[in-house]
């Protein structure tokens, strides 16, 4: 707090400057990185200001100035701050599937004017195609997220490669209180990588919603199996629950992102391993992936300065370094030639799963699926519905939200 | 006194109150001919800038060179996509590549007209805040003709001269009919007050002009009886008090009121995908019935209703019970340590109500929550808490009591000190028991106290967002959701429905005011003579 009345105080005596080292030309990002993270970008950023400084040819400027928002507050402040023109000039944010909102609303511009194909091939193809909307390129991916397997190598010798093996290790490891698998298995999150293993998806061909469908229907009686009376997953799973059971060993495996272990103890003997291949149709479990990515503001000021500070945040040399300082799963394909990159086992756990997932929608539509599809999770896995009837009702819903009234 | 001794003092005290009145008027007749005259400069030259850009995109179309006012455009060819990116694509503009090295600044802004020209069709729009570029785009033979024009010259300025003559014609009209009378004072008011009328008329429509016309008239009948003149005097009179009242009044005008129209008018208007359209009493219709769903269901708005109902009759009746029997017992003098239980009661008060809403869902979790292991400690069944209405409702309640009951008791506890002991002792030596001396002195006194508190707890329950949202979150199904919650949901989680987010709110509103109306009521009776 003291730090943003200084700013506060700062920017007004210099009687609008945005942040006190911000000099007029200055390219302003906002970010919500906290941690290694936020210690990693603040370290490229001062690299490549230096860098400027010195008058490297390579670093041709602008400037950048960092400003820290709160991860709570960010969507919403870009969403008031922009359109009056006191937002910033780039902006990075941890997903890529408020796109479709931003485009609509006007508060991004598309940038594939300055990117070359030269460009483009330095990244995953996933990566760099989750920041594209309408056949228009929005930004440029830092880093990729999704979920994938963490066991325990004091319960687990070798992760299971299939479901099949998943629940008949999972019944040898439950019982005495304690269970073999956690994971959000209430939120839709956590559950696509067994819609997608299953075959199903949320949107048809023509992006009509329809999570109805019989892959919906055996992803969901699948996870009512590892969740339901007699299952592997202790009932009643919440977000919360997943790093506290894993920590004290009372799951021995767990399903979640790398900011899994941000909340670990030291201690913990643990490995991670893309999520096993789905018995009943021979694909491997695909998780929604997302992509965080740094995006142009639709005001940014000096727009060619602005891409020249948008590439090189998402340089290979920036990647490198926030892949070493923060491990975070960058889309740049130089760093994993790195050998101590190339040979991290949490980064190729993450990176080989990232490789078999599917991009989260960033439709407007996909907004308003999420909640009904919960509450349809909830009675499947908790209370023994039907499957088939409580996704049908659920997808009755959304319909019904995306109608006019 | 003395002006007013003379027949000439006494016109020229009439003009001068006439003026007065003038100014009331003329001051309104402004605001609303500057208000039309801001919305017909903007249109206005949003359609002439519009079709200058317009003109120009034509003439690029036809293969002419529109030479006046253009900063940059062309033929832009269609594009060559990528073969590996879809996304990524090339173009020329009159045969020369777009972008790259040393391109010129204009390059980016025609390449995304030409790409949003391809999607969407033809248009036209400003290409920068202050609306001195304009980008016009439209298909044509062989591409996209783009023209990025520059305003030649700003928006029509104010005709000040206009205004302040048309303004001085109007109090010398005024003053002049004041002069000689009192029914042609009203006329002259009438008139002099109504020559914004003209010019408003003429950017602002038929409509403008009768709404100065009807200010100028309600000017001249409130001058006529007396009503102007009057508040005039009042407002002299207290002007140290007005003067004291006037920042917070303008910081309620801003903070309170403009938000509460603003959110009044949204309820008229449906919202999609940034879009506003108004739909007059759609929203509220559609609540209102029911949106077609069974009473049964959850997004029914009299099943939430019910649900709010039920959960704030529950709520107060328990802050109420529990909130009395404390401050009775903490009132007791064979009761030691009472600072400290003052205390610790008031601690759930201090404690800020989120966290222990998610304190109190963390407590309610089915398999690890502190409930269950009580209840499982005790021989009992586990109870899957948020599986259920009855059971979800039951925990809501729970934390909210542990929330609410702090406020009460302080309440009390404060009429409770203001009760005379000698009425109690007086009582006892008449040998009336604990229990007639509770219900005929100390309930009496506790009620009018009471009534007002209630109210307000009634209020903060019936809106009580942070326990419905964290503790059960809605669960089973939305079923416990209550109507604020209800509004939330549609705002944020239903794809973005602001026009019913804000009918559900005047909804609220309107239970809430009718509620408090009678509140006063009930309390006014209430209060001792």
């Amino acid at each position: 707090v003291k730090i943003a009345v200084a700013a506060l105080a700062a920017a007004l005596a210099l009687g609008g400057a945005c942040t006190p080292e911000a000099d007029d030309r200055a390219v302003v990002v906002w970010h919500s990185y906290a941690g290694d993270e936020r210690a990693a970008l603040e370290e490229v950023v001062a690299g490549w200001n230096r860098r400027v400084a010195a008058g490297d040819a390579d670093a041709p400027g602008p400037r950048i100035a960092l400003v820290s928002v709160p991860h709570e507050a960010l969507s919403d402040k870009l969403t008031s701050a922009i359109p009056n023109g006191n937002g910033p000039d780039l902006f990075i944010y941890p997903g890529h599937d408020r796109i479709g909102d931003w485009v609509a609303g006007g508060l991004i511009e598309p940038v594939e004017y300055f990117v070359s194909e030269a460009l483009a091939d330095r990244f995953a193809y996933d990566a760099i195609a989750a920041m594209a909307y309408q056949g228009s390129l929005y930004g440029l991916p830092l880093a990729v997220k999704s979920v994938a397997l963490y066991y325990r190598t004091d319960r687990i010798e070798r992760p299971p490669a299939t479901t099949d093996e998943l629940i008949a290790l999972g019944r040898r490891l439950t019982g005495g209180g304690r269970f073999a698998l956690v994971y959000d298995n209430a939120d839709l999150y956590g559950h696509a990588a067994w819609l997608h293993g299953f075959g199903g998806r949320l949107f048809d061909e023509r992006g009509r919603v329809r999570i109805a469908g019989p892959e919906a229907v055996a992803a969901a009686r699948f996870a009512a199996e590892l969740g339901g009376p007699g299952g592997i997953v202790p009932p009643g799973m919440t977000g919360q629950m997943v790093s506290t059971l894993f920590n004290e060993g009372v799951a021995a495996m767990a399903i979640s992102g790398p900011w899994l272990l941000a909340e670990l103890d030291d201690g913990v003997p643990l490995a991670i391993a893309p999520l096993p291949v789905v018995s009943a149709t021979g694909r491997p479990a695909a998780p929604f992936f997302g992509a965080e990515g740094v995006y142009m503001s639709s005001r940014a000021r000096d727009k060619d300065g602005a891409f020249r500070a948008m590439a090189a945040l998402a340089g290979d040399a920036s990647a490198i370094a926030r892949a070493r300082r923060a491990r975070q799963v960058v889309p740049n394909l130089a760093a994993y030639r790195e050998p101590d990159i190339g040979s991290d086992p949490v980064l190729a756990a993450f990176k080989a799963q990232a490789e078999r997932s599917v991009p989260m929608p960033a439709t407007p539509a996909m907004r308003v699926v999420w909640t009904p599809y919960e509450t349809a999770l909830q009675k499947i896995i908790g209370q023994g519905a039907d499957p088939a009837g409580a996704l049908a009702a659920a997808e009755r819903e959304i319909l019904g939200y995306l109608e006019d009234p | 006194v003395s002006a007013a001794a003379t027949p000439g003092g006494a016109a020229r005290a009439a003009r001068r109150s006439a003026l007065g009145a003038y100014a009331v008027t003329a001051a309104l007749a402004l605001a609303i001919a500057l208000g039309s005259f801001v919305l017909h400069r903007n249109r206005s030259y949003r359609e002439r800038e519009h079709a200058r850009a317009r003109a120009a995109a034509e003439a690029i179309a036809r293969g002419e060179r529109p030479a006046a006012h253009l900063v940059a455009g062309g033929l832009v060819s269609a594009a060559q996509p990528s073969a590996r990116y879809p996304f990524l694509r090339r173009r020329l503009v009159d045969g020369r590549p777009l972008g790259g090295p040393g391109a010129p600044p204009g390059d980016k802004i025609l390449y995304d007209a030409a790409q949003r020209a391809e999607r969407e069709g033809a248009q036209v729009r400003f290409a920068d805040p202050d609306g001195a570029l304009v980008l016009a785009a439209r298909p044509a033979e062989g591409g996209v003709a783009v023209a990025l024009v520059e305003a030649p010259g700003g928006p029509a300025g104010l005709p000040v001269g206009l205004l302040a003559g048309l303004l001085l014609l109007g109090a010398l009209v005024a003053a002049g009919g004041a002069a000689a009378g009192p029914a042609p004072r009203a006329l002259g008011l009438a008139i002099g007050g109504g020559a914004l009328a003209a010019p408003s008329a003429l950017w602002g429509g038929p409509a403008a002009a009768a709404l100065v016309a009807a200010v100028a008239l309600a000017g001249a009948a409130a001058d006529r009886l007396g009503l102007l003149a009057r508040a005039g005097a009042e407002l002299r009179r207290q002007r140290i008090a007005y003067g004291f009242l006037a920042p917070a009044g303008l910081a309620m005008l801003v903070l309170v009121a403009v938000p509460l129209v603003v959110g009044l008018a949204l309820g008229f208007y449906n919202h999609r995908h940034g879009t506003w359209t108004f739909v007059g009493l759609d929203n509220f219709v559609h609540i209102l019935s029911g949106g077609g769903r069974a009473l049964s269901d959850p997004l029914n708005f009299y099943f939430t209703l019910g649900v709010t109902v039920l959960w704030t009759a529950a709520n107060v009746l328990l802050h109420l019970a529990i909130g009395v029997a404390l401050a009775l017992v903490l009132r007791q003098s064979w009761l030691g340590g009472r600072g400290v239980y003052r205390v610790l009661f008031i601690l759930p008060w201090a404690i800020p109500n989120y966290i222990t809403a998610l304190i109190w869902n963390g407590m309610f979790q089915s398999e690890y929550g502190a409930v269950n292991g009580i209840l499982s400690a005790l021989g009992l069944d586990r109870v899957s808490w948020f599986s259920e209405l009855a059971t979800a409702f039951t925990a809501n309640v729970c934390a909210n009591t542990w929330l609410g009951f702090p406020f009460m008791m302080v309440v009390a506890l404060g009429v409770l000190e203001s009760i005379p002991r000698d009425m109690h002792e007086a009582a006892e030596v008449d040998g009336a028991s604990a229990w007639q001396r509770f219900v005929h002195i100390t309930l009496p006194h506790l009620r009018p106290a009471l009534a007002p508190a209630v109210a307000l707890g009634a209020i903060w329950t019936f809106n009580m967002f942070n326990v419905i949202y964290l503790v059960s979150g809605g669960a089973p199904g939305g079923a416990s959701d209550i109507l604020v919650t209800e509004a939330y949901r549609w705002a944020f989680e239903r794809g973005e429905r602001y026009g019913l987010a804000a009918a559900y709110a005047t909804i609220i509103f309107l239970i809430l005011l009718v509620w408090t109306v009678l509140g006063t009521r009930v309390t006014r009776r209430e209060a001792p003579p």
